[in-house]
């Protein structure tokens, strides 16, 4: 294998590989990044067997040549040096260079460095890319989707299906839902496909994707992603990010979303969140972060913290309009301002079905986000 | 141990059962394979990921070359797991983190197999945890568990694994290798009773260490006899500096009894079964100092003090305490 590639692309590449790989792995070559030349360009690739990311770079890109002199070959690099070398090289170009004997020379200027290979047929293989049973969709939707469904996981692993989120296609629909069975976040969207997608139910773990929404960036640019047997991909321009999806049944969430409610609260979401956060200053630590929720006359909601060895906050906030029954109802407050934040809009809609019973947190006027909280038993 | 047909000429009985089990489709999810130090379990639990990893398996034999098999061998392949012991024992964390692994789905096939070593030492958590996925395991999911010692494994844990046996190999055998391999004659009754492993019995030929221990061993009983007084002396200056690690020391508490073992064997007149074949005279006195009944509770002090070392009873105490026992019978 032998190419010569300007620097600054090959460490940008770099920078993004390494955000996968980890020192400490029970497989010993995947402390090792994957260089792959092909006459089209070249690939790295880094795994923590987790998640797995490949970057490519072209061999020419709108005329301009990045790298040159390509004889196509592979190898696995120490990632423990490699990223230092090609940082602190003295020219911008890099010539890379590898023998039968999976010595790697590394020149660049007057520097010349011998790196010990590791074959790359040890590595493992990724899964390819097929184009059935793949979609497209925006960069910053599918970030948002991660924002407003991946908070809601468990992290503990007594229930190892519960720290995944939940993706499924329903016609044009696709929904992710999480859930770590006191709360539950939703999010439906349509899809603007021509064909009727037909993709298996998959669970994503949520540490995948919270590595995945950390190397996205913010832009309108279109994401394929592509559902394999045992892997999820995701694919930007020149950035493959593949994860591991998790094995086993996820529980049936739609009969948990109850269908009708007895209180009804519009209420502006700023200053409900700002509330519940203030009441639960006093309760944070020793009331397991509980708040309680009253309704009262003339549209007035209480929200009221207690914790009898500091003291206690009582505030009362108007709501737009509040329908149906009385209600006094405990939850965490740490749930509440979670889904909050998560819908993101100016005006929610909170459906109450009684203080024992889950409530639904909505927008106004859209149905395609929802977070659903347990309440909490008090006395 | 490469292939199926060299494993069944040590292990005829493990190796048809396992090759059986694979022929007819009828895989055990779990697997407990038990047998002594160097019976080739390792080497089996290998070559059965081999078996079922490889797409060229053909007459159950493994290709050996594909690249299945060589990242078996190296280490690499990422749907084989294999934990060995950290440190003293097998921790906790190291099952959870198995266990982790297993919530997921293969990074390259549905197939998936862990090997754990030395099962014996896995913690009660860690054998708890364990036992957790033992009675769900996943889909194409195989558990080799290897041990020296079944009894000591959870009797929760045995019953859910098929028990595969794996026999002491043929002393008489071992023996007659080693001295087709050159080793001298004395010193290959020595080894082969020390250890299954042909390589490794070469490995502890190398320097001057092997030859070292077993004078010690022998200086030591001398010692006893003629200067009982010296004795503790002699162990804090001879016997420690040479067994300085723990395994090393396991090994010379090992030629220790071997040579105990020999006093029985003279008392008993049954010179065939003598290990020791070049040291008669030294062997007869030994016998008028302990009599039958003394070399059996010397014995039993020499397990005893085995077993402290691996409980990390500090060594020269522990060898210190053997001397005094050894010195009363």
């Amino acid at each position: 294998m032998k190419f010569a590639i300007q620097r600054d692309q090959l460490m940008e590449s770099v920078q993004d590989v390494m955000k996968a790989i980890s020192s400490r792995t029970a497989i010993p070559i995947l402390t090792g990044m994957k260089l792959e030349a092909t006459t089209e360009g070249v690939k790295l690739t880094g795994s923590d067997s987790d998640i797995s990311i490949e970057s490519f770079i072209p061999a020419e890109e709108d005329g301009t040549v990045h790298i040159e002199n390509i004889e196509p070959g592979s190898i696995v690099l120490q990632a423990k040096y490699f990223p230092d070398i090609v940082r602190k090289v003295p020219d911008n170009t890099v010539e890379i260079e590898s023998d039968h004997t999976k010595n790697v020379t590394i020149r660049s200027g007057s520097a010349e460095f011998h790196l010990n290979g590791q074959d790359a047929e040890e590595y493992p293989s990724l899964p390819q890319l097929r184009t059935e049973n793949s979609f497209d969709m925006p960069t910053d939707l599918l970030k948002r989707l991660i924002k407003q469904t991946g908070f809601a996981v468990s992290t503990s692993e007594t229930r190892p299906i519960l720290t995944g989120v939940h993706v499924s296609t329903e016609e044009e629909n696709l929904q992710f839902v999480a859930t770590d069975s006191h709360r539950l976040a939703s999010r439906k969207i349509s899809l603007e496909t021509e064909e009727t997608l037909n993709l298996p139910s998959v669970v994503i773990p949520g540490k995948s994707l919270s590595e995945l929404n950390k190397i996205l960036d913010d832009t309108g640019d279109s994401v394929q992603i592509s559902i394999t047997d045992n892997q999820i991909l995701f694919r930007t321009k020149h950035l493959y990010f593949l994860s591991r999806l998790l094995e086993g049944n996820y529980p049936e969430t739609s009969r948990l979303i109850p269908n009708e409610s007895k209180t009804t609260v519009l209420i502006d979401s700023k200053e409900l969140l700002q509330s519940v956060d203030r009441a639960s200053l006093l309760a944070k630590e020793n009331r397991n972060n509980v708040v309680r929720l009253l309704t009262k006359e003339n549209n007035q909601i209480e929200i009221h913290g207690n914790s009898p060895e500091v003291g206690n906050v009582t505030e009362e906030v108007t709501a737009d309009t509040i329908d149906g029954e009385e209600l006094k109802i405990s939850f965490s407050a740490k749930y509440m301002m979670d889904a909050l934040r998560a819908i993101d809009a100016t005006q929610v809609k909170i459906s109450f079905t009684g203080a024992m019973r889950p409530f639904l947190i909505t927008p106004v006027d859209d149905a395609s986000i929802l977070q659903l909280i347990l309440p909490v038993r008090t006395y | 141990m490469e292939r199926w047909s060299q494993l069944k000429e040590t292990q005829p009985l493990a190796a048809q059962m396992l090759i059986n089990s694979y022929d007819k489709d009828r895989m055990a999810h779990a697997y407990l394979f038990y047998g002594h130090r160097g019976t080739g379990k390792r080497e089996a639990a290998r070559l059965l990921a081999k078996t079922l990893f490889c797409p060229y398996t053909a007459d159950t034999e493994p290709c050996q070359e594909c690249r299945e098999c060589r990242r078996i061998d190296s280490g690499n392949h990422p749907d084989l797991h294999w934990i060995i012991p950290d440190g003293a024992s097998i921790k906790k964390e190291q099952i959870l983190e198995l266990q982790k692994e297993f919530t997921y789905t293969g990074l390259e096939s549905d197939r998936k197999i862990y090997v754990v070593e030395s099962a014996d030492l896995m913690t009660v958590n860690a054998s708890n945890r364990l036992l957790k996925f033992l009675e769900e395991p996943g889909r194409d999911t195989t558990a080799i568990l290897l041990t020296e010692n079944s009894e000591a494994i959870l009797q929760t844990i045995r019953s859910r694994c098929q028990q595969i046996a794996f026999q002491p190999l043929n002393h008489e055998r071992m023996r007659n290798y080693l001295m087709e391999e050159g080793i001298s004659k004395s010193n290959a009754f020595l080894l082969s009773e020390l250890t299954n492993n042909a390589e490794e019995a070469k490995e502890m030929l190398e320097g001057d260490w092997f030859a070292n221990a077993r004078k010690l061993v022998i200086q030591l009983t001398e010692v006893l006899q003629s200067k009982p007084n010296e004795a503790l002396l002699f162990v804090n200056h001879q016997w420690m500096p040479h067994f300085s690690e723990k395994d090393t020391l396991q090994r010379g508490l090992d030629v220790l009894m071997l040579w105990y073992k020999d006093i029985l064997h003279e008392h008993l007149a049954r010179e065939e079964a003598v290990v020791f074949i070049q040291e008669q005279e030294k062997r007869e006195q030994a016998m008028m100092r302990w009599s039958r009944a003394q070399v059996t509770s010397c014995m039993s002090g020499i397990m005893e003090a085995k077993r402290h070392i691996h409980q990390n009873v500090h060594p020269t105490l522990v060898m210190e305490q053997l001397t005094l026992q050894l010195q009363r019978c």
